[in-house]
């Protein structure tokens, strides 16, 4: 029945421009005009504005030269309404044949064209809060990602690299977080397609996952706008709540001739500073007194300074602490990293079609060996007219990305900085031509030497409109949209791995994600009057979401030269099938009087498949408001002021994103076998009323622009209350179950963001412009009935009353000077330190963050100096409490050089205990010592662009010729001790902060040179 | 007219019907839970479930058993995780993973017990016969009371759980029973399961003999000597359990099943038994975080004390031992739940208890000889329950036994140099504690 609905459907909408092409009778021609539309100042020509003769839905688009020409029904005279992006909007009378006509520059952010959903508007107009960001300014960092790219430039938007590896998952943050166990994550919609965001990733890299942004080239797009308030992304109802990144990628202009533009980079990358280590004496002095101190407290473990560890070999030791040589095994697992990229593009266009073509190739090698990311990708955007009416285009992006992955962070198997970070005393890495390792971990040399494992994604992100005028300012749209990724994952462990130990190890996963996506919108637009504006959007969309996942492994091997797993003794497989469906109305409806007030009201329902046969559909409306002071006669005059707008938006928004697909449902599994025989058991507890998680949103804005539009201004002050959030509430065990899916939790965010942009200085060709933001985001957990915990060793805790994400810890207060023991905290004073005693100490919530940019040009250079900021979280480092053990860890890990500072002696004034591995409340799991401020100040990007003059362009047969150097990372001020503020060792949106063997974000250097014909 | 008839279809295509249509989407991977134990088929593998949360990792697959073991005193520890030093150093927090997820895992197990034990007997299906219902209500019953046994042991009271949970508001907010009110919860689902079951062998799954096997430890712990020497005599005088000789050939040369074996827990390539990676070193594709100490390795290499069971460990090519009870690859080692040496020993001590010295002394001296060493000559109780006590340390060398011997004859301040006598029960996990209200910590925690 759907089927044959939606094979209807898809007729109607191929039969539509039938219709209207009939109803579309030939006229007669009464005059042509000729004309050329140019810049008032530089004289040059300005190429895709569009002309439009008054009254009339006749237009056309400037050329090359900036040339249009009419051939037209209507007699001369007649008045043309001029557009271009970033002038003013001009209107001219035609008198005779040929005409050239000058636009003057707008005041940039006023008349800026602002991608909002479904549809496009003027800042001016602007009710919602949007910050639309240029991808140019950041497209030199090399990190894989577009979102890790947008790092401190969009306010209120906190985006985290937790890793120094290209093309993994970034945190991103919009006005903070409303959930604990649905998304945080905004919603990425490329071309109208609401893509995929969550890594498709099985293979455990100790808490990582690749970005599936990372597919998205960066060079293909045009635009960014970030939605953040309840107005502006009410029509993505329950898509909504975290924000909407609008990714729109670049277009050909009708009447455009062809250009093409060539880009290359190269750069390299290495980390700011590496851990400092203890050497091999120091290693081994602590060590001998972690011996000492152990048998002191504990008698019968019979240790002693007579039968030390590092004791004479002629004692039967491993010979004393000065003996000990050191082996710097950081330095083998770092490198020097290669960057290099290379695109082209052709965009161009004739009358009725226009298209872009982009290819791109970008090769990173992350710093630690032997990670690698390659991304092909492949665009083609195309759009064709069949009439004046009726307009069809398509967009299609095809990308391959290729990494080589490692295990980084987490977990004593192939685990690289485990490996790395192991004893230095012992093993070189070939002692007596034997690559052995200890204790669990793998050889270093070994590991880099024989470490396989990949990932292959394809990925097509691509859609097919039709957009038909069906009355003059009635728009019908229809498009089908499509996100497919391939995600194909392989790992060999040969026989010198542990994990490939036993005869070689070999896995498979090929993860299938297809989200196919309908939707219709029929868009109405009417001047009423010289002084009424009205328009309104209905629209539906159907979306449907198939995940699929097959997984191969084999073990034993006959030797290392096998390496498929149909050559393996054992193989065992699995496969698994998810799907989810959505569908959604929307309408709204805004209204603007004389250009003072506009006002608007959105709703749109939304059903989803996830949740209780009553509880699918969820209603999210939205209102919203502005009024321009500046147009009232008040201020019209009052030079001072060139612009002024007060906003203000309510509305809620819904979330479902990220639970399961099946979470509302009772479930028993399949997968419970016992004796080889099938088994089944309880998997999951009903919960019928599972809902929706709703958050209502206020915002209420001032943008300001002053002295003749040099200073400008944008306040926002939003709150944000999530209820019924979605949770899986933990059961106490003794039901059988961990937890299930409820409605739980409510959350709050509340927080301020202020956008300045100025031009500080411009003249005699030198302009220097300055944008600064800055944000606050209040979090706190309003409601929750059970604490909830999270990461390594519970660092953080889930509770009602506090942010979330706070770390919950043993508070070190002091080292006790005369027995050098760590005195904690004694919350509830009964004399001992017990998890009782555990208490919260901070977030990973900056008290304020943002991004100041500065830009100078002069003549043909241009510099930008962009920094990122963020000011009073909390980062644990979890690599220090291993690093720090006190000589506990021996066999395992090499301590720290912190560790030297240690208590020796009573007197000894430090926080760091005596070495003591029995007690161990000295270098306990959870103590506050490593637990650190994680404020940074970073050069995020330092750009220096050189665009050659048009004479030496035009020499290479060019149009035009610049050639570029970029630094990344060139300084940080922190005074977080681990290596970057911003690393954490895991994914799980719930253990942020745990910072654990993470690559820190590198320092690069880059050159370019782009080129266009 | 056409246009309008097709964009009236769009109106069709989203119409209620078929949006709920669209909306309703079920799994492929997993069954409703309203329908689950109806015919003999669905009642036999959900049994098979309960014996598959039994042989999960973090129950009778690793996690539960090495409280018994890391908490004794032959293990060493050579990792960097300090929850597992905890357990050396017997100060076991109450925020330690190991027992969060053992905890989780027994009660995950009752749970599916409990299913079975409700659901199997309203089942009305001509194949499934009483006979077989009967059996498979028993196994569950076993299984219910070898979880509490185990809980008790280790936590002391816990809340005691009885009928399934359908939905999130049973089976939570109970408060904790005493210790000995739960060991009378498993007495009765023992004396529950033993008729409904088969008097049949079955080294895998739970006969009327493996309830014997659980009766005789349980009056072991209760100091029920007299039943507890009954039950095990029922096991030691039924022909198809013997002590296999030499002491390796209950689990060397992937042996499985032997006449050694009372109970085992069931491992295949396909559901493996991860064990093996925390004792084997790193050339066997192990990382041999849980090592023999050396004091057990003296032990086990004295000819005069270790004998056969020498075997129980191995030196990697770093001169290092290890433990080799768990070696197989694929991972498909069993785990050893009741071995017939275990009820010699229990009747033995049941005896010695009891002043029959020379027939505790016989069965003593059946392991010994297995072993390969020399029979002991003590002539008075309090020396034959040591030696007793020093010959299960070496018998049960890597097995989960040590540290509740210890605190179950009330020694462990003399041999473990415990003297906080609140360290002999393990703190309730935290996690459980911040979101049952009704659970009340163990003292000193």
């Amino acid at each position: 029945m759907k089927k044959k609905l939606l094979v209807q459907f898809l007729l109607a909408i191929l039969l539509i421009p039938s219709v209207i092409i009939a109803q579309n009778a030939d006229a007669t021609i009464n005059s042509t005009l000729s004309g050329r539309v140019l810049d008032e100042k530089t004289n040059e020509p300005l190429i895709g504005a569009s002309v439009q003769i008054k009254g009339t839905t006749h237009g056309v688009i400037t050329d090359a030269e900036g040339k249009f020409y009419f051939k037209t029904g209507q007699k001369l005279p007649y008045t043309l309404i001029v557009n271009y992006i970033g002038y003013e909007l001009k209107e001219v009378l035609a008198t005779t044949s040929s005409i050239s006509i000058s636009l003057q520059t707008n005041a940039k952010q006023l008349s800026e064209i602002v991608v909002v959903g479904y549809g496009t508007q003027e800042r001016k107009n602007l009710i919602g809060s949007i910050t639309k960001v240029n991808p140019l300014e950041v497209n030199a960092i090399p990190v894989g990602s577009i979102d890790a790219q947008l790092q401190g430039k969009v306010s209120g938007v906190q985006i985290s690299s937790p890793t120094g590896v290209p093309g993994e998952t970034v945190n991103v943050r919009v006005r903070g977080a409303t959930s604990i166990n649905a998304d945080n994550d905004p919603l990425y919609v490329v071309d109208g397609v609401f893509i995929n965001s969550n890594s498709l990733q099985t293979i455990g890299t100790g808490g990582k996952a690749t970005s599936p942004i990372a597919d998205l080239n960066p060079a293909d797009i045009q635009s960014i706008e970030v939605l953040k308030d309840a107005e502006a992304t009410a029509l993505y109802g329950s898509r909504g709540a975290n924000g909407v990144i609008l990714i729109t990628t670049k277009r050909g202009n009708f009447e455009q001739a062809p250009k093409v533009n060539f880009n290359v980079s190269y750069g390299q990358a290495k980390a700011i500073k590496l851990w400092e280590l203890t050497t091999g004496p120091e290693h081994a002095q602590l060590v001998n007194e972690w011996w000492i101190n152990t048998g002191k407290d504990t008698p019968s473990l019979n240790r002693t300074f007579a039968n030390r560890p590092f004791r004479p070999v002629s004692e039967g030791g491993r010979g004393l602490p000065e003996e000990q040589q050191t082996y710097d095994r950081l330095s083998e697992a770092f490198r020097t990293a290669t960057l290099q990229s290379y695109d082209i593009s052709l965009v161009g266009g004739t009358k009725t079609t226009k298209y872009y073509i982009g290819g791109g190739f970008n090769s990173q090698e992350a710093i630690l060996k032997p990670i690698t990311f390659d991304r092909a990708s492949f665009k083609v955007n195309l759009d064709q007219k069949i009439n004046d009416r009726v307009q069809i285009g398509v967009s299609n992006s095809f990308s391959r990305t290729y990494r080589n992955q490692a295990r980084a962070g987490d977990g004593p198997q192939g685990g690289l900085l485990q490996a790395a970070l192991h004893t230095p005393t012992y093993l070189s890495p070939t002692e007596n031509g034997v690559l052995v390792g200890r204790a669990g971990f793998d050889n270093l040399t070994l590991l880099l030497n024989n470490y396989d494992v990949n990932s292959t994604s394809l990925r097509y992100i691509g859609n097919l409109y039709a957009e038909a005028e069906l009355l003059p300012n009635l728009k019908l749209r229809s498009s089908w949209g499509a996100d497919y990724n391939n995600y194909n994952e392989s790992e060999y462990w040969n026989t010198f791995l542990l994990l490939g130990a036993q005869g070689g190890l070999a896995t498979s996963s090929i993860s299938q994600f297809t989200s196919l996506l309908n939707e219709q919108t029929l868009t109405y637009r009417q001047k009423i009057g010289k002084k009424h504006s009205l328009g309104v959007v209905v629209g539906n969309t159907l979306q449907s979401d198939v995940l699929t996942r097959t997984y191969a492994e084999g073990r034993g091997f006959a030797n290392n030269s096998f390496k498929i797993i149909s050559s393996a003794a054992t193989t065992t497989s699995t496969q698994s099938w998810s799907k989810s469906n959505l569908a959604s109305f929307f309408a709204k409806a805004d209204y603007g009087f004389d250009g003072k007030y506009l006002v608007n009201f959105s709703i749109r329902a939304d059903g989803s498949s996830r949740f209780g046969s009553d509880r699918k559909w969820g209603y999210f409306p939205a209102v919203g408001a502005a009024w321009r002071l500046k147009q009232e006669s008040f201020l019209k005059d009052v030079g001072l002021i060139s612009d002024l707008k007060l906003r203000a938006s309510y509305g809620i928004v819904g979330n479902q994103n990220g639970i399961g697909n099946f979470a509302a449902q009772g479930l028993w599994t399949g997968g419970a076998p016992y004796q080889g025989s099938p088994g089944i058991a309880p998997q999951q507890l009903a919960n019928p009323d599972l809902k929706w998680e709703r958050t209502n949103q206020f915002n209420v804005g001032l943008d300001a622009s002053l002295f003749n539009s040099k200073v400008s201004f944008e306040i926002n002050y939003y709150t944000k209350y999530t209820r019924d959030g979605l949770l899986q509430l933990a059961l106490p065990s003794t039901t059988g179950f961990a937890n299930y899916w409820s409605n739980a939790a409510e959350i709050s965010n509340k927080g301020f963001e202020l956008n300045i942009n100025t031009i500080n200085y411009e003249r005699a060709g030198l302009k220097w412009t300055t944008s600064f933001n800055v944000a606050q985001n209040i979090n706190k957990i309003e409601k929750l009935e059970n604490p909830l915990r999270y990461g390594s060793r519970d660092l953080i805790l889930q509770q009602q009353g506090t942010p979330l994400y706070s770390f919950w810890v043993y508070k070190q207060l002091s080292v006790n000077p005369e027995t050098g023991n760590v005195v904690y905290e004694d919350v509830n004073k009964d004399g001992q330190i017990t998890v009782a005693d555990r208490q919260i100490v901070g977030s990973i919530w900056p008290k304020f963050f943002g991004g100041l940019t500065n830009n100078v040009s002069y003549k043909g250079f241009e510099l930008s100096a962009f920094l990122a900021f963020q000011y009073g979280n909390k980062i644990y480092n979890h690599n220090k409490f291993f690093g720090e053990g006190g000589g506990a860890r021996d066999a395992a890990r090499v301590i720290f050089a912190s560790n030297n500072a240690r208590w020796q002696k009573p007197g000894d004034i430090t926080d760091v205990p005596r070495p003591d591995g029995v007690n161990v409340n000295n270098y306990r799991d959870g103590g506050s010592r490593w637990l650190e401020d994680g404020s940074f100040l970073r050069l995020r990007s330092l750009n220096l662009v050189y665009n050659f003059p048009k004479a030496i362009a035009n020499k290479l047969k060019a149009d035009a010729l610049k050639l570029y150097v970029n630094g990344t990372n060139l300084f940080l001020l922190t005074k977080y001790t681990g290596l970057d503020p911003e690393s954490s060792a895991s994914s799980d949106q719930n253990a942020q902060g745990i910072d654990l063997g993470t690559p820190p974000q590198p320092r690069s250097f880059q050159a370019g040179l782009s080129l266009t014909f | 007219m056409r246009t309008l008839k097709y964009i009236l279809s769009i109106g069709l295509l989203t119409s209620t019907v078929s949006c709920n249509k669209f909306l309703d989407v079920q799994p492929l991977e997993s069954i409703s839970d309203t329908q689950t134990i109806f015919d003999k088929t669905s009642a036999e593998t959900a049994l098979r479930g309960v014996y598959s949360a039994l042989s999960n990792g973090s129950y009778y697959g690793t996690t539960f058993q090495s409280i018994g073991y890391l908490t004794g005193d032959n293990i060493q520890w050579t990792g960097s995780q300090s929850q597992v030093q905890e357990f050396i150093n017997k100060k076991v927090n109450a925020d330690n993973s190991t027992i969060g997820s053992a905890w989780t895992a027994i009660y995950r197990t009752i749970n599916r017990a409990n299913n079975v034990i409700a659901k199997v007997p309203t089942v009305t299906d001509p194949l499934l016969t009483d006979a077989l219902k009967n059996q498979l209500v028993g196994e569950a019953y076993f299984i219910r009371a070898l979880s509490y046994f185990d809980l008790a042991r280790t936590w002391g009271g816990v809340p005691l759980i009885t009928k399934p949970t359908a939905n999130p508001t049973e089976n939570s907010g109970i408060s904790r029973s005493s210790q000995a009110e739960t060991y009378a919860l498993v007495l009765k689902d023992l004396e529950t399961a033993e008729p409904l079951l088969p008097a049949t062998t079955d080294r895998y799954r739970a006969t009327r003999k493996t309830v014997w096997a659980l009766r005789s430890r349980l009056h072991l712990y209760l100091k029920e000597w007299a039943k507890a020497e009954e039950y095990a005599s029922k096991l030691i005088t039924d022909t198809n359990y013997r002590l296999v000789k030499p002491y390796n050939a209950f689990f060397a040369n992937d042996a499985r099943g032997t006449q050694e074996s009372v109970f085992e827990i069931f491992y295949s390539a396909n559901e493996t038994n991860t064990h093996r990676g925390q004792w084997q070193p790193q050339t066997n594709g192990g990382t041999r975080q849980w090592a023999p100490n050396d004091a057990i390795v003296a032990l086990l290499n004295d000819p005069k004390v270790g004998g056969g069971r020498s075997t129980l460990i191995a030196k990697d090519n770093q001169n290092r031992w290890y433990g080799n009870l768990y070696y197989r690859t694929p991972a498909t080692d069993p785990t050893f739940v009741f071995r017939i040496a275990e009820i010699y020993l229990i009747r033995a001590e049941a005896r010695a208890n009891q002043e029959k010295i020379t027939d505790g002394l016989a069965d003593l001296n059946a392991i010994r000889d297995r072993a390969g060493i020399a029979a002991a000559t003590a002539t008075t109780k309090d020396a034959l329950l040591l030696t007793i006590e020093n010959e299960r340390r070496v018998e049960f060398a890597l097995e989960p036994h040590r540290w509740f011997d210890i605190v179950r004859t009330g020694r462990a301040a003399q041999v473990f140099n415990v003297t906080d006598a609140n360290r002999l029960l393990l703190p309730i996990p935290v996690g459980e504690t911040l979101i049952d209200k009704a659970l009340v910590q163990n003292p000193g925690y």
